[in-house]
């Protein structure tokens, strides 16, 4: 390709800007969430949409995927570091080996634990990050920057970016939505969804998929008996005229048509949305598959099966988290690995599984990515007896589906597991790829911000070519 | 810049050449010290950088600001803020590692370009050209292109008003639209002229009654009298506090991981509005959130405006586990928020390098830094009064004086005064009735006797830590204080009275309660002091009551005598016959530090005679004044200053509290008790290279940005370790008529607000990468009116852009002006704005008659709270009721949780507050049109207007001419009435309310 010298400004208005004037602004900007992609890529893209999979409390490498049988050779010996490091919640222990038995799985020989009996029969699907790094061992700051690439709140997370970058495969269902565990909402609460500085229609829309109204104000609350089936269609009806008549004597301003447009789609996503949430028109094999008929797989099970739905439905991006912030119910085993982890690897080990052979049988892997992913990992050291503190220095991520080379692994931790050694990888590089993925250079695609073209990838970020088909 | 005519120069270490350098290298050759040669510039190095590097780095590009062909950039490095050759040391010249490979993260060329990198012996050539000097002759020097200031930081001058028209704005306006052949728009109604300008001040709806009183005044200055007059209401401040709060992302809760409340950050809140409704001027307002307790300490009723220091977010988690990262990240909030919303200037962008685009070198960033370097978030105590501000001075100076035994503080005529009193109070001292004793038990093993004299002993095996128990009863009729008396015992070690090895004890609380006759539950008493003969050092005995089972009283090292303390009660108690008392001593400390040998009495009498007094002053009680010795003298009054001095500060009102950044602070922590703070002098703060934690270089002095070239970039500051003082030398750079930036950006800002956008698009950002000014002679013109004319008065300012032209213009589409402007740069037209997030709700508590105007106070909850997993909470906005007490209240005083937004104002393009926010976004989605026209909000007001409209008119014309009456100022015609009337027919009235509040008409001001 012929470099093209760009000015700061082409870069901006290539992908819509925000801070422009509202006057400029074009219809199809301001409804960028409910618009079909209009925007052209960088370069022909092998992914349309995205399920991200987000381990809340930093799920332990060296127990699910990265097996080192040098700890079990220095098991019990204090060879941490003497003073607390940043970040730690308490000074280091002795090493600990892990407490499960791990096996080699596939062509590829992946070492998996026993924790995931279902996912290690499909590690010659995916790509394996085993390196990865972060920049803190704190959760809120971790989950920041996971989602956002920054350590500070108020940057917009790879959903919002992807949102904004791209708009909507469908129009009458959001192209972000955000499955929080029914637990609660992960560290930070809405921060990890936030469109930061994007114009607010690019947050990930939380559905609570439990609830008798998953999207609040999809429809009126019962509350009121004016607002009804019958009067909803009336009244918007009676809207859309006066708001002509009205856009009529008011020319030249698209934020009023704009704002005409927005009740039509948002008519249609009424339509739309019931029947995509209600997993239970889905055949009883397929739930049972999902392990909804589970208690222990029922909330994760429901939210992959749910998840599947959006995707196929033309949602760009779908979240799923395990766990919510907290002490418990999540990945963040600082008590005891031995009876903290292992429900929480029995809760999404079948429906994830499930969810990558139904995305196949579906045939969604043609343009599907599934990005499994945590905030940091853990310690080699003991804490608390068989717990395990907080790690950034190194954790594993895997891919999965379009675009994916399978049953590779990039990158190696040290032997401890303590430290990223080779090929180490940050949230940059893995945000990058699924933006080149998706078609969209991560260097490209940018925002003016108070002073700097904000990216997802900050300065940093590098296509992880390795794992690329 | 060098310009010297030297063949060569020599280079000092810093890569940099100043002018020391260059004299030294002068001398050097003048001395005839032998020169080493290298490899020769011109002829072997300069043609590989030539073909090597400068397809980046030379005259066409300078990738990360540095160029190879300009000799002082090449040396002093590019953005990075480091030297790129380092003289006669090629091994640790990044310019060498980069283009040899030594440096494993950077290789230059890089290897995915075109650019063909160096050859060995290329490498050698250039290790031996720095190795050797390098020298690098003045004729190749190369020079940058001395480029005019950007048009922010240029010296600030009033320009001449162009044209004759009396509004100076109008001028400058019109001018340039002439230029561009275009005329301005004509004046607005006066319908849409109260609507624009209520909005604009106010942030509120007139009345239908204010809009036709206003459209039929004759009076031709009507609308000057109406600004005015909106302009003195107190709508005022709480409007535009709101646009300062965004500015600087105000919130009531930290954000982060542990998002709780700052209950303490609503008084900051008050201040600003109170600032903004008083006009105060805009030097005192700066000088006031950054140090008004440097700058005004006899007016600590302004306080609360160092909220401002608390504004941004904070991380309780990193600040607990990681507080190397904390440290660095918290201070780089505050200096982001202070530079973007003062002067509008990114220096955040300098953290890792010096800044790409303005002139800030990193240094400036990390000077900044060092201004917040001795403070931290948190809850700060104060007096909000002078004259209790000053007594609690003199007390605690008294206190101070009687812990330090300070003779010459202590022995003073009104000390001697204070004493006589205390010593009349007191007369002979308490009588004590020994408690009558029922039970008595230790628990943890150890035995527990009473002797004939009923003194209780422990013995047996001695437990590390036990508590004791006794019960009993009194015949007094009511009680003010209960003793402790300790014993000493042969058999103790030491002979006690402690069972610790040394004969000591730790006393960790002691409670009393009451059984009421007949009661199964006692009622726990609240001790409000207490005092012992003797303590230890730092064991006092008030930590026996201090609720904290972690600090004990001891007496070590005063062992083998008898101790007593006294414990007064915050009220009598009155004795019911048959009541039982229950003490408890608890000795957790471990160890076996437990009392070995104990009893217990109590008083009636008033507490000013109770107190314990060392044996010594108690001595000297018995003597005569007269035959004190200097020393008894100053025993005794400072024990006795200290009790005053102790009931003095009790007897002030409590302190008040704000949420702010300061040198001691309480860290709110939910449920649990605050954890206090404290920086000592301010930590010592480094150039961290690539911004990275890991990698402090040189120690930074606070200042300045360097670029305003007419105030020193560092301070000069009398005590360095006086945080407050590098605050207030921070206040007083921004604040200073010299500070080009921080008047022009207020002036932009407060343009920015009443036009929808700045004459620079971008408010917090007047630098390289911000926008260009459409009128950059207006901003200049307007800011030094409003620092010397208006002397910084907001109100002034506001009144001079409302009565203007150009703001009064009509804001309907023109052909003309839309084809040659559509963005509306030049203002041919008014803009019209949609009603903003807290505008659309208090519209619409407004219309519905629902709006409740006062004023102040604790926040707002417009959500129902429960517990959440950990300390952040679960909010649910959608269960709040909308006849809930506070309903009503404006926007501006509900609490604003950072990270869980209320979903109605976020759909409303409510800014996220993780970040700071100069201009609202707009959006139009789905969802936003979802929340209109469900939200239970929206539902219930027009429930509330229907009702409304239905009391005042049966009549279906008229309920349907009122609502449009007050959502739209106008009479419905014929054609919607009919419409009106029969949708209200089919769905009521209610349904009708529902859509007229989602009508543009309805959201957007003309």
């Amino acid at each position: 390709m012929k470099t093209q010298k760009t000015t700061a400004f082409d870069r901006r208005n290539f992908l819509m800007n925000i801070g422009g004037g509202f006057a400029g602004l074009a219809l199809a900007q301001m409804l960028t969430e409910d618009a079909a992609a209009k925007v052209p890529f960088h370069h022909p893209p092998r992914v349309h949409r995205v399920i991200q999979l987000f381990m809340t409390g930093g799920a332990s490498p060296m127990d699910l995927f990265d097996y080192k049988p040098e700890l079990e050779r220095l098991d019990g010996q204090m060879l941490g570091p003497k003073e607390k490091p940043d970040g730690f919640t308490a000074p280091a222990g002795a090493l600990m080996q892990s407490p499960f038995a791990f096996k080699q799985h596939g062509e590829s020989g992946r070492w998996v634990s026993e924790m995931f009996p279902e996912q290690a029969k499909l590690v010659d699907e995916m790509a394996f990050l085993m390196a990865m790094t972060t920049k803190t061992n704190v959760h809120g700051p971790g989950t920041y920057m996971m989602n956002s690439g920054f350590l500070l709140p108020g940057f917009p997370c790879m959903g919002s970016w992807i949102s904004h970058a791209l708009g909507n495969i469908a129009d009458n269902l959001p192209s972000f939505v955000v499955l929080p565990d029914a637990k609660g909402l992960p560290y930070n609460q809405k921060g990890c969804f936030s469109s930061g500085f994007l114009p607010v229609v690019h947050q990930g829309t939380v559905i609570n998929a439990a609830a008798e109204q998953p999207v609040p104000d999809l429809f009126p609350g019962k509350t009121h008996a004016f607002a009804n089936r019958d009067s909803d269609p009336a009244g918007l009806a009676l809207l859309d005229t006066i708001n002509r008549v009205h856009a009529a004597t008011h020319p030249g301003d698209s934020r009023l048509d704009a704002r005409i447009s927005s009740y039509e789609l948002a008519a249609k996503m009424q339509l739309a949305a019931p029947e995509a949430f209600d997993v239970m028109r889905e055949p009883d094999y397929v739930r049972r598959a999902y392990g909804m008929e589970e208690k222990h797989t029922e909330d994760f099970g429901r939210r992959c099966l749910l998840a599947t739905r959006l995707i196929e439905r033309g949602v760009r991006f779908v979240q799923v988290w395990s766990g919510p912030q907290g002490a418990v119910g999540n990945w963040d085993n600082h008590a005891s690995i031995t009876k903290e982890l292992p429900p929480m690897a029995a809760s999404v080990d079948k429906p994830i599984a499930t969810m990558l052979r139904d995305l196949k049988s579906r045939g969604l892997d043609e343009d599907t990515l599934v990005i499994w992913t945590t905030e940091f990992g853990r310690t080699p050291f003991a804490q608390a007896g068989t717990g395990r503190d907080h790690n950034g220095g190194t954790f594993v991520s895997w891919l999965w589906g379009a675009g994916v080379r399978s049953g590779v692994a990039h990158g190696q931790s040290d032997d401890w597991g303590y430290k990223a050694e080779v090929d180490k990888t940050y949230c940059y590089d893995l945000h990058a790829t699924v933006l080149h993925l998706l078609g969209i250079d991560h260097q490209r695609l940018t925002v003016r911000r108070d002073g700097i073209d904000r990216r997802l990838t900050d300065v940093h970020g590098n296509v992880i070519k390795e794992i690329l088909a | 810049m060098v310009t010297g005519s030297v063949g060569e120069c020599s280079i000092n270490e810093e890569g940099s050449i100043g002018m020391f350098s260059f004299a030294a290298g002068l001398l050097s050759v003048l001395l005839g010290a032998p020169l080493t040669t290298g490899p020769d510039f011109a002829r072997e190095v300069r043609p590989v950088l030539e073909r090597s590097c400068f397809p980046c780095h030379g005259p066409e590009r300078q990738k990360s600001g540095y160029r190879l062909d300009v000799r002082a950039i090449a040396l002093k490095g590019g953005d990075s803020g480091n030297a790129a050759i380092i003289p006669h040391d090629a091994q640790n010249s990044p310019l060498f590692r980069y283009v040899s490979g030594d440096d494993p993260d950077m290789q230059m060329p890089p290897e995915d370009s075109k650019t063909p990198p160096l050859s060995e012996r290329e490498i050698t050539q250039l290790r031996a050209w720095i190795d050797a000097g390098p020298s690098w002759p003045d004729e190749l020097a190369g020079t940058v292109a001395e480029e005019a200031p950007h048009w922010s930081l240029q010296p600030l001058v009033s320009p001449a008003i162009p044209g004759q028209e009396t509004n100076p704005i109008d001028g400058f306006i019109q001018a340039k639209l002439a230029e561009d052949g275009l005329a301005p728009s004509p004046e607005a109604t006066r319908r849409t002229l109260i609507q624009r300008v209520h909005f604009d001040i106010t942030g509120l709806p007139p009345s239908p009654e204010e809009v036709e009183t206003f459209c039929s005044d004759p009076d031709p200055a009507a609308y000057e009298k109406l600004v005015d007059r909106l302009l003195a209401s107190p709508r005022y401040g709480e409007r535009w506090a709101r646009h300062w709060f965004d500015t600087i992302q105000f919130a009531d809760t930290h954000g982060y991981e542990h998002d709780i409340i700052r209950a303490n950050a609503w008084p900051y809140r008050d201040y600003v509005i109170q600032a903004f409704n008083e006009d105060k001027a805009w030097a005192r307002f700066i000088r006031e959130q950054l140090a008004t307790d440097y700058f005004y300490p006899d007016q600590p009723e302004m306080t609360p405006a160092l909220g401002y220091l608390g504004a941004g977010p904070f991380d309780l988690s990193t600040y607990l586990t990681a507080g190397v990262t904390f440290d660095y990240l918290s201070r780089d909030t505050l200096v982001t928020q202070t530079m973007s919303s003062f002067v509008s200037t990114t220096a955040n962008c300098a953290r890792c390098h010096n800044h790409k685009f303005d002139p800030i070198p990193q240094t400036d960033y990390y000077a900044l830094q060092a201004v917040f370097s001795g403070v931290i978030k948190g809850d700060l105590a104060y007096d909000g009064v002078l004259a209790v501000k000053e007594e609690r001075g003199r007390w605690q100076a008294l206190r101070a004086a009687a812990i330090a035994k300070d003779r010459d503080a202590l022995l003073t005529p009104d000390n001697e005064a204070r004493i006589r009193d205390w010593l009349t109070a007191r007369g002979a001292g308490a009588t004590w009735t020994p408690l009558d004793v029922e039970t008595f038990q230790s628990t943890d093993g150890a035995t527990h006797t009473r002797n004939a004299d009923g003194i209780i002993e422990s013995g047996g095996a001695r437990p590390d830590k036990a508590t004791y128990t006794v019960t009993g009863t009194t015949r007094l009729p009511e009680i003010t204080a209960l003793r402790l008396n300790v014993y000493t015992v042969d058999r103790l070690p030491e002979k006690g009275p402690g069972r610790h090895d040394n004969g000591n004890f730790h006393l960790s609380e002691i409670t009393l309660r009451v059984f009421e006759p007949g009661e199964l539950n006692p009622l726990e008493l609240t001790f409000t002091r207490a005092t012992a003969d003797f303590n230890q050092k730092d064991w006092g005995i008030e930590k026996a009551i201090d609720g904290n089972a972690g600090s004990a009283w001891g007496i070590h090292p005063a062992v083998g005598m008898p101790h007593h303390a006294v414990f007064e009660l915050a009220e009598p108690l009155v004795i019911k016959p048959g009541a039982r008392l229950a003490i408890a001593l608890r000795q957790v400390h471990g160890g076996g530090h437990l009392i070995g040998a104990y009893s217990l009495a109590v008083t009636g009498d008033p507490t000013a005679q109770v107190a314990a007094l060392p044996t010594t002053v108690e001595t000297a009680l018995e003597i005569p004044d007269t035959a004190l010795t200097e020393i008894q003298r100053v025993e005794r009054a400072a024990s006795i200053i200290h009790l005053v001095a102790v009931d003095g500060l009790a007897a002030l009102p409590p302190l008040s509290q704000i949420y702010t950044s300061a040198a001691s602070v309480r860290i709110p922590d939910a449920g649990k008790a605050p954890k206090l703070a404290s920086i000592k002098t301010p930590k010592p703060v480094h150039r961290l290279e690539r911004g990275n934690f890991n990698t402090p270089a040189e120690l930074i002095e606070p200042g300045a940005l360097s670029a305003i070239g007419a105030l020193p970039a560092r301070f000069s500051l009398a005590n360095p370790q006086n945080e407050a003082e590098r605050r207030a030398a921070l206040a007083d750079w921004i604040a200073s008529p010299e500070n080009v930036l921080t008047w022009r950006s207020i002036v932009n800002r407060v343009w920015h607000y009443h036009f929808g956008r700045g004459l620079c698009n971008t408010p917090s950002d007047l630098g390289k990468m911000g926008g260009t000014p459409s009128h950059p002679e207006l901003v200049d013109w307007l800011a030094v009116w409003f620092r010397d004319e208006a002397k910084g008065s907001l109100k002034a300012l506001h009144r001079l852009i409302l009565t203007s032209e150009t703001f009064r213009q009509s804001s309907q589409y023109r052909e003309d002006g839309a084809t040659r402007d559509g963005e509306n740069r030049l203002l041919w037209r008014q803009n019209r704005h949609r009603l903003d997030a807290d505008a659309y709700r208090d519209y619409t508590n407004a219309v519905t008659g629902q709006l409740d105007l006062t004023m102040g106070g604790p926040g707002v909850a417009h959500f129902t709270q429960g517990p959440g997993a950990q300390l952040t909470p679960t909010l649910d906005y959608n269960a709040y009721d909308w006849d809930g007490e506070g309903a009503g209240r404006r926007s501006i005083y509900r609490i604003v949780w950072r990270g869980i937004a209320d979903p109605f104002m976020e759909a409303l393009d409510f800014p996220d507050l993780g970040l700071l926010s100069p201009q609202r976004g707009f959006s139009a989605s789905s969802l936003q049109a979802l929340t209109l026209y469900n939200n239970n909000f929206v539902l219930h007001r027009s429930k509330n207007l229907a009702e409304r409209l239905a009391a005042k008119s049966s009549d279906l014309n008229t309920q349907i001419a009122q609502a449009t009456g007050l959502l739209w100022y106008r009479e419905p015609n014929n054609k919607e009435q009919d419409a009106f009337r029969e949708f209200t027919g089919k769905n009521g009235l209610a349904a009708l309310c529902r859509v007229l509040l989602n009508s543009n008409e309805y959201l957007f001001v003309d």
